[in-house]
């Protein structure tokens, strides 16, 4: 067996390598790394399944660099060590010749990701680990993981860089295969998944399973099921693995067809690829007469200087560049990325599928993500560049020229820049090729406000240096390692270690290499102050980009001298007074712009990891939590004199509160604590006080009362925040106070009254490892202590008089009562008609203002000038929510209402007591409002309304759970009926369609039930969803009384606070006890319905009527908490509905009552229905929304 | 200007643990002119090649051309050198006249104009100026040859050194190659390495025999001749009468003509039977290795073959 002998000798070879046993231990290191680095969840064993299947399936993205060097070698070293000549014309059938190679190549990759289950296996094991509980040895979890993620995997990816690598005679485009199976197909997969909307496709298409498995199925897990269950061989799963290994099967059969046992003599090596005629290869004839020639060389003098090194690496760098440029993905890749992202623009540019104005801004945030970043398709970037470089630092050697080229008298940092420069000029026509996509997306949604300025700043300014600073290290790790495929693997290392610090537990940026504190661009604040410190960061990597270089200059490989040892040898002559300048100098610079960095993040700025936080705010709960029930008086009034000083980044605060002791006991102490770590000083109150405690550290002061305060007594405590951005931190540079943009929150500088529950540690594996007593992340909604509190216990009225500079308008909740300009100072007086609660915010731009009345309410818009296109819209949805919730739930408080545009690249918008902030991205929204459209940005400008109903300073729910379905429940719900009442049930079914869409997300369907809801999923779209099938099973009326009395027993911060359990009980008056089943299947259970129309057909009766018959299947399941379903018996009434074609409006609608399993509902109707079927308005919580209805088949 | 090797030795690291000495404390003085370098495969030519070509370091030993110290001034000696290795590729889309531009550039050619010429006047020189716009995928070994040659002539260098530069052309093109080289020879220092004595006995005014990294003999090849004169005879003998012939001769070479085997052996005496013969170059590269092998070791060729074909296979 020639086949068997081949193997054999191939894989004795493969695993005689040392690399190949380097690359088995590299996996394996990998396992421990991870298994030290994750901590499991709450409730969750070290070895539970989910990690053994994501670290198998994670470890299969190194893997797949260490298969392509595999795969690569098997298939073309003969080529590329020229023994072709020797094995070709040996008597081997194709068949047995690349049959042994490709097995041999399996067999090796086989073992390989075999480390990675077996490694995860030992890292549970590895003395000095234990003492954490594990779960018994189950072998199955392992196998399973193997043979149907791991091996299938190898498999695909084996036979297309196997493929790839024998019919372009390359060992290196194995690689291509690699990057195409973990970006393309996984960037692919996703990408459609989101243009599309079907998160199932990336199931389907995803070949490695980061996505498809780990970001899809795994993360429905529930922690028990995270323990044991393992992944199943069915559904979409199953169709994957018969998709892939058909490609990969069929790639094996194409390279089979296409391999020539023959010398190929072409020029281009995609032409292997592709069926073509063979072209004559034309070689010149030469005359067989030897004769001299006789011809003088012109003698030229030469230099050797500055002059001439810069051309040679001038020259250097264009052949690099072309090199790139005619590679089959050089300019095609990204330039494709461009084109699809200019086709698909339309789905690209949209907040929430609205879609939005293509404004150069947006376009940019979509072109320019962070190096790390790989979740962009513009995370193929960085990977080509590691492999690119690689490519030219071996050109040379890779062309068998390098003799001719070191003997050249070109010193080695020619070669160094000049190859860096070419990779430099790839990057450009890449940038290039970007900003013609990114300009085709806005000419083709017929946008013409380019701004080319801001493409050239931000793509040839900002992303170009990032880029560049990575190609260098890239080209220093080739450099220095000296041998491609470590390289590659090292590079990649270093890359995960750039995209993912926080895994390595290194925060700082100035230890990551290429950071910096990150810069933002909004058409209010333009830059902002963002790009100093930018500058800083980039100049101080640059410095140690040139101490690499300088480093890579010594190391850099020529002539015969390729070992490390002699590279060290021939590094100490290199090292030539030049060189130890630059030296000094990088070193000089680092030294320098690290320590001026440093003073500015960690002396002028608090430093803080996230361990230090974490730390921080138990070292709180420690020394503070004994006052968690200390009675404190409530806030009842703030007055603010603030002074706004932009371009200071300055601001300051003289503010006095008025504390009321609303409790029944008297207060001998007052602690003030500020949240964000800001100092507050020159505390005084109007009564005898001394300070008892003073800590600077978590800045939380008591201060005890000579009298103590009585019940119903009051008291004022003065105090004067200063608050002044000193150069920059580590983290994103701080926006509080900026130019045209603003925007601070009391949280965000002010101190607060009493011990603050939000200040402590809330996940429960974090609380576990500082020793902190276990608690719910939410009061349960059965701890009747802990109903008695509200989420902020502040009920204040509040004014203020504010200051900015002139250019600017400063803005604060309440009334306007007086603007004046004294000096260059322009100040505003602002004051609430009564309680606002406790949340605030102040703001200052060069805000537009528009001022409009509605029934005594003075409403004022503040916005950017350039983003007018939704205030009129805007105004009609306030208008509009204020009219119909007053008519509903009962008057709007106060007598002004501020809408404001929030500095800031936020697409949503968030409520305050009688104000409403929106991101500036809010108002690039663009949407259809016709019959057929969504009009989104006049919903969520409706929802916010409502908040002045639901929650803020009206309705303030328990803080226990369910707490949120009361403020987001029922703001989705009112919103709904607005964005009804003003464009029709369409628009309203859209909205629906997008709450249900959220179901279709991979996500656990074990949730708690409404009544204790616990997380956003449920406040909003289940709370939404269920309040409005209510009120299509009740009607509109008997619900909206149900929470306008639920509104009127409740008064704002008054005991007892409003739960769920009132708002069930409020339901429950209106409801007939008929239905008594549906609220408490919505709001009690964890409950999904599962309804099909499976057949409808109809007949004509003599009167000329239509007799319908529909076959339904129904089911109802409920879902427990670790995931297990129950089926639950049916006796439901669903709608059931008939339609005309083309019509909206039903041609029949009627409730039924439904019974579990199959049944046969028949019908009359006047006309011939189109379609029909059970719960055609998506009432009940479905996870499969299509088959609820169906066509009528024509006979 | 002369080049100077004193005492270069020069020793590889093999895997598991062997070394091998490819050079042993190497001692030639080069003057201007074709310098033949004329050893076995595996002699230690191509080590002492790229030693000369600035591309190895010796691990002991000096080497000067002129005033300039190449082991530690190497970027002095690139720039006046020429050097064709043994082996080598070319970008094959790229076209000769592109790569040859591009070779003039990193020589230091930073005038356009001047390279221009320079590159078409060594094209021609070479006989390629009518294939220039042709890929170099294209080419034949002897094209190729000829287009490292205007690689290495590039910029008149003072040493020129030329590996193996004739193995895989036809006669032709060898011809053509060779004369080539001894136009350069007059002021530069031109170092030949073959294992085909013709080349150095055409060509070389001086020459060294060299193998196992040791130089055996130094000499002018005319004289070489001459002092090998009345020494070397010739007998033409059936081949079973070969082994008997060895034990009582010193056998210098044997070759196969006709199924007859012709033996030259070497003695200062006339030995019986014999016919003498004229000494060419191969006789003394022959009579140098066969001296060699007699001092250093008695072994049989034999055996040698047997370790030369392991040394292949591995």
């Amino acid at each position: 067996m020639k086949l068997w002998k081949i193997f054999r000798f191939e894989f004795t070879y493969l695993v005689q390598r040392i690399t190949t046993w380097l690359y088995g231990a590299v996996l394996l290191l990998f396992t421990l790394v991870m298994n030290l680095l994750i901590s499991p969840g709450d409730g969750i064993y070290a070895n539970n399944t989910f990690h053994i299947t994501a670290i198998t399936v994670i470890g299969g993205l190194i893997w797949l660099v260490i298969g392509a060097a595999i795969a690569g070698e098997a298939a073309a070293r003969d080529v590329k060590m020229r023994m072709h000549p020797l094995t070709f014309t040996t008597p081997v059938t194709k068949r047995d010749y690349l049959g042994g190679r490709f097995l041999a190549a399996f067999a090796v990759n086989a073992i390989l990701i075999l480390s990675l289950p077996l490694g995860v296996l030992l890292s549970f094991y590895v003395p000095g680990l234990d003492g954490e509980a594990l779960l018994p040895f189950r072998p199955w979890a392992y196998l399973s993981v193997y043979f149907l993620i791991a091996l299938p995997n190898t498999f695909i990816a084996t036979a297309l860089q196997f493929g790839l690598a024998a019919l372009s005679r390359q060992v290196m485009a194995s690689y291509l295969a690699s990057l195409l199976l973990a970006l393309v197909a996984q960037v692919f997969a996703v990408a459609t998944a989101k243009l599309f909307g079907n998160w199932d496709l990336v199931k389907l298409v995803d070949p490695v399973g980061v996505a498809g498995i780990i970001g899809s199925d795994l993360a429905t897990w529930t922690a028990s099921e995270k323990n044991t269950r393992l992944v199943t061989l069915d559904g979409l799963f199953l169709w994957n693995r018969v998709l892939w290994l058909s490609v990969a099967i069929g790639t094996l059969v194409l390279t089979y067809v296409r391999f020539k046992l023959a010398t190929v003599v072409t020029d281009s090596w995609w032409s292997r690829f592709i069926w073509r005629t063979n072209v004559q290869d034309k070689t010149a004839a030469e005359p067989a007469v030897a004769k001299a020639t006789g011809i003088r060389v012109p003698s030229v003098q030469r230099t050797f200087g500055v002059a001439t090194y810069l051309r040679q690496t001038l020259r250097i760098a264009w052949i690099s560049f072309t090199k790139l440029a005619r590679h089959p993905v050089g300019l095609t890749g990204v330039g494709a990325i461009a084109l699809v992202s200019a086709i698909f623009g339309y789905r690209i540019m949209t907040q929430f599928d609205i879609p939005m104005l293509p404004v150069t801004r947006q376009v940019l945030a979509y072109l320019t993500p962070p190096v790390g970043n790989l979740s962009t398709p513009w995370g193929i970037i960085p990977l080509m560049i590691i492999y690119f470089m690689g490519e030219l630092v071996w050109q040379e050697r890779d062309a068998g020229f390098s003799d001719l080229a070191d003997a050249a008298p070109v010193p080695e940092w020619v070669f160094l820049t000049g190859k860096f420069l070419g990779l430099g000029l790839i990057l450009i026509a890449w940038l290039v090729l970007m900003m013609a996509g990114g300009i085709a997306m806005q000419l083709g949604l017929d946008y013409d406000g380019l701004e080319i300025g801001l493409y050239l700043q931000t793509l040839f300014g900002l992303q170009l240096i990032d880029y560049l600073l990575f190609a260098l290290l890239a080209l220093v790790v080739h450099v220095v390692v000296n041998q491609k495929q470590i390289g590659h693997l090292v590079m990649l290392l270093v890359f995960s270690l750039m995209a993912f610090p926080s895994l390595f537990r290194v925060e700082h940026r100035l230890l990551i290499f290429g950071a910096d504190p990150g810069w933002w661009y909004s058409d209010m604040r333009g830059f902002g102050p963002t790009l100093g410190p930018w500058l800083w960061f980039k100049v101080y990597w640059i410095a140690w980009t040139l101490l690499l270089a300088v480093g890579a200059g010594l190391l850099w490989a020529r002539g015969r001298e390729q070992r490390l040892k002699e590279r060290l040898k021939v590094a100490q002559r290199r090292f030539s007074r030049s060189t130890a300048w630059i030296t000094l100098l990088a070193l000089g610079l680092i030294l320098s712009l690290g320590s001026f960095i440093f003073y500015n993040t960690n002396v002028l700025n608090e430093y803080q990891s996230s361990a230090d936080l974490a730390e921080r705010k138990a070292e709180y709960e420690r020394r503070y939590g004994q006052y968690r029930n200390t009675p404190q008086p409530q806030l009842k009034a703030i007055k603010l004199h603030v002074d706004i000083y932009p371009e200071r980044q300055h601001v300051k605060i003289r503010a006095a509160y008025t504390l009321v002791n609303t409790s029944t006991l008297p207060i001998d102490s007052i602690h003030v604590g500020s949240v964000s770590g800001i100092a507050f000083s020159e505390v005084t109150f109007n009564r005898p006080a001394a300070a008892v405690r003073i800590d600077n550290e978590l800045i939380h002061h008591i201060y005890a009362l000579k009298q103590p305060l009585r019940p119903g007594d009051s008291l004022q405590l003065n105090f004067i925040v200063h608050y002044q951005q000193h150069g920059f931190g580590n983290s994103s540079t701080n926006t509080l106070v900026v130019k045209n943009g603003t925007y601070f929150t009391n949280y965000d500088l002010m101190p607060a009254i009493g011990y603050q529950p939000y200040r402590e540690l809330t996940d429960a594996v974090i609380r576990k490892t500082y020793k902190l007593a276990a608690r719910p992340v939410i009061p349960s909604l059965y701890d009747r202590e802990a109903r008695k509190k509200p989420a902020s216990t502040d009920q204040a009225t509040f004014e203020a008089i504010v200051s900015t500079v002139k250019g600017e308008v400063a803005v604060a909740p309440g009334v306007l009562l007086r603007t004046w300009t004294a000096g260059d100072r322009r100040y505003v007086h602002f004051k609430t008609d009564t309680s606002i609660g406790g949340e605030y915010a102040i703001l200052s731009g060069k805000y537009r203002v528009q001022e409009k009345e509605w029934n005594g309410v003075s409403i004022r818009m503040y916005y950017h000038p350039d983003h007018a296109l939704n205030i009129d819209r805007m105004l009609q949805s306030v208008k509009a929510s204020m009219a119909y919730y007053t008519e509903q739930f009962g008057p709007y408080p106060y007598r002004h209402f501020t809408v404001i545009e929030r500095a800031g690249n936020g697409g949503g918008a968030s409520a305050d007591a009688s104000i409403i902030y929106y991101g500036e991205q809010y108002s690039l929204m663009n949407p259809d409002d016709g019959p057929d459209g969504f009009d989104l940005p006049y919903y969520i400008l409706a929802h916010e309304v409502a908040h002045q109903w639901w929650g803020l300073s009206r309705l303030t729910p328990a803080n226990v759970e369910g707490g949120g379905v009361l403020i987001e429940g029922l703001a989705v719900y009112s919103g709904m009926q607005v964005l009804e009442k003003a464009y029709g049930e369409r628009h309203l079914r859209r909205y629906l369609t997008y709450l249900h869409s959220s179901y279709e997300l991979p996500r656990s369907l074990a949730s708690a039930s409404l009544l204790q809801a616990n997380e956003d999923f449920l406040y909003y779209r289940k709370g939404g969803l269920a309040l409005y099938a209510l009120s299509k099973y009740l009607g509109k009326e008997e619900v909206n009384g149900a929470l306008g009395s639920l509104l009127q027993k409740h008064h704002s911060g008054a005991l007892p606070l409003p739960t769920t359990l009132d708002l069930y009980q409020e339901i429950q008056q209106v409801t007939p006890d008929s239905l008594n089943y549906l609220l408490n299947d919505l709001f009690k259970k964890n409950m999904y319905w599962r309804l099909k129309t499976e057949k409808l057909a109809v007949a004509q009766t003599k009167a000329g009527q239509w007799q319908v018959t529909m076959n339904v299947q129904a089911q109802k399941v409920l879902i427990d908490s670790i995931g297990t379903e129950h089926e639950m018996p049916m006796n439901d009434w669903l709608e059931v509905g008939l339609y005309e074609k083309g019509a909206d409006k039903p041609l029949y609608l009627q409730m039924h009552c439904i019974q579990s399993g199959k049944q046969t509902i028949n019908v009359t109707v006047p006309r011939k229905p189109d379609r029909g079927g059970i719960d055609p308005n998506f009432l009940m919580i479905d996870l499969r929304l299509d088959d609820n209805m169906v066509q009528l088949e024509e006979e | 200007m002369e080049l100077q090797i004193r005492n270069v030795s020069k020793t590889y690291t093999k895997g598991r643990g062997g070394e091998v000495q490819a050079l042993k404390n190497v001692t030639l003085t080069i003057p201007n002119g074709m310098y033949g370098l004329l050893g076995p495969n595996g002699a230690g030519k191509s080590t002492l090649m790229r030693i000369l070509a600035t591309l190895q370091e010796p691990d002991e030993g000096s080497v000067h051309l002129g005033n300039i110290d190449v082991v530690n001034q190497p970027e002095q000696v690139r720039q006046t050198l020429g050097y064709l290795p043994q082996e080598f590729g070319v970008y094959p889309k790229a076209r000769a006249e592109e790569l040859l531009d591009h070779f003039a550039i990193l020589k230091g050619f930073s005038q356009r104009k001047s390279r221009r010429e320079v590159v078409g006047a060594l094209l021609q020189k070479v006989n390629l100026w009518d294939v220039r716009h042709q890929k170099l995928g294209g080419y034949s070994g002897g094209m190729r040859q000829r287009f490292g040659v205007a690689v290495a002539l590039l910029g008149n260098p003072k040493l020129l050194i030329v590996d193996e530069p004739t193995a895989g052309l036809d006669p032709a093109e060898r011809v053509r190659f060779l004369n080539l080289l001894s136009e350069l020879g007059e002021n530069s220092v031109v170092i030949l390495s073959t294992h085909i004595v013709e080349d150095v006995s055409e060509l070389c005014t001086r020459m060294a025999i060299i193998n196992k990294g040791e130089i055996l003999h130094e000499a002018e090849p005319l004289e070489a001749m001459n002092a090998l004169h009345g020494r070397i005879w010739q007998k033409v003998i059936a081949k079973n009468e070969l082994a008997q012939l060895e034990r009582e001769h010193t056998i210098i070479s044997t070759k196969l003509l006709g199924g007859r085997t012709v033996v030259h052996v070497y003695s200062e005496e006339t030995p019986a039977m014999f016919d003498p013969v004229q000494p060419d170059l191969e006789d003394v590269y022959f009579s140098v290795m066969a001296d060699h092998m007699m001092a250093g070791r008695v072994a049989d060729s034999q055996g040698g073959q047997q370790n030369d074909q392991q040394a292949n296979e591995a």
